[in-house]
């Protein structure tokens, strides 16, 4: 398969199948990573479409020659940040002072986010994700990248816009609260 | 693994999909630098350098003009031009650098203030002016920057602002330095350099939006 620079640089000289070897390339990585910020598949694909339709937009960005996965990695953390500061202000007091009222499962998690995780989080199951699941966002995101996703701690701390002595340090975090959720030794 | 497939819209997009020009970073830095240099020199011309200006301590002088240039230059260069192989600005590097030249054009005025017999000494007179021309001077810098960088900076874009401001700054240090005659330390650190502080906080606040894709 054609790597993502030579891909990249095809696409931004107009070519739209390069395009969609681009995504084919990278979509199934961003969606893992979207899914494991997110939670939840829907609102996964849902970014990971706004992912692509902003790196369509500002392909003219792209320096030939270069890497773009941390460029686009960057663009899904961006995009996933603008979405949870967008729900958090949607979850805020409605105009008669009362919180909006939500649906909630046996579990106590909103109906939709549990029947949604219910359809689709099949792989959750599996222990480790479930844990992994359970970290803060930033350990989540930290142990994603670096371990799953196989990405350098220095090109983690890019994507997530921090500095790598933070990304070592939230990934060892997570690493000890993944260790302790999975009944290890901390 | 199941991928959603392409949305509706953006396959409208592709449809349509033309070639687009691409980012040459270093292409860029050089003409950001060198259209700013040429901005910078008609607002001197227009304002007019400072009359005392051959009688002011040589070395002095020289030192501070290159600082005042690097204080621009460097900033603009990490912002702009990425790690070898990479595509994101070095936002870290370049906001660290427009921090040290914040403070260090303030402490460097009010430490190692020098003067010429017709220089002035009119303390924090004339600030509003000085401050002004500085931010008038950054105007150049902060929006070619910005333009250049759109779309590139989706993490750290409130930093590489930031440090596209304190290099506009820096070159509005840099035509104050040629062109006001006074020398207060005082008015030196805490007016000229400021325009450094206060350039980075406005492109830090108005600009980061631009960046993002």
């Amino acid at each position: 398969m054609t790597d993502a620079r030579t891909l990249m640089t095809k696409y931004c000289d107009g070519d739209p199948a390069s395009f969609r070897e681009l995504y084919a390339l990278l979509a199934p990585r961003l969606l893992g990573y979207l899914m494991r910020m997110t939670r939840d598949r829907t609102t996964a694909e849902d970014l990971l479409q706004q992912t692509f339709a902003k790196v369509h937009r500002a392909r003219g960005a792209y320096v030939r020659g270069a890497d773009p996965a941390p460029w686009i990695f960057a663009i899904a953390h961006r995009t996933f940040l603008d979405d949870r500061r967008r729900a958090r202000r949607g979850a805020m007091l409605t105009d008669h002072g009362d919180l909006p009222e939500v649906a909630a499962a046996l579990s106590g998690e909103p109906a939709d986010v549990a029947a949604a995780r219910a359809e689709i989080d099949i792989a959750a199951t599996r222990a480790a994700l479930a844990a992994l699941d359970s970290l803060p966002a930033p350990q989540r995101e930290a142990v994603f990248l670096t371990k799953l996703d196989g990405r350098s701690v220095a090109e983690a701390a890019e994507i997530a816009g921090t500095t790598p002595g933070a990304m070592k340090v939230r990934a060892h975090r997570g690493y000890v609260a993944l260790r302790r959720l999975l009944g290890g030794a901390p | 693994m199941t991928i959603p497939p392409i949305a509706a819209e953006l396959e409208q997009e592709l449809a349509r999909l033309s070639p687009v020009t691409t980012r040459r970073p270093v292409r860029q830095a050089l003409l950001a630098g060198a259209v700013s240099l040429v901005y910078a020199a008609i607002v001197l011309a227009v304002i007019a350098v400072r009359r005392e200006l051959a009688d002011l301590p040589r070395l002095w002088l020289v030192l501070y003009l290159g600082a005042w240039l690097a204080g621009f230059a460097v900033p603009v260069w990490f912002a702009l031009v990425p790690r070898p192989g990479g595509m994101l600005p070095r936002w870290r590097l370049a906001g660290a650098i427009a921090a040290v030249s914040a403070v260090g054009f303030v402490v460097a005025g009010l430490l190692v203030p020098r003067s010429a017999a017709a220089s002035l000494h009119l303390g924090l007179d004339y600030a509003h002016q000085c401050l002004s021309l500085g931010l008038v001077t950054a105007i150049v810098p902060v929006v070619l920057g910005t333009l250049l960088l759109r779309g590139a900076a989706p993490v750290g874009s409130r930093v590489t602002a930031a440090a596209l401001g304190a290099a506009g700054g820096s070159l509005g240090g840099f035509v104050l330095h040629l062109h006001c005659p006074i020398a207060d330390g005082i008015h030196v650190g805490l007016v000229h350099g400021a325009v450094v502080a206060v350039a980075a906080l406005l492109a830090a606040a108005l600009v980061p939006r631009a960046l993002r894709p």
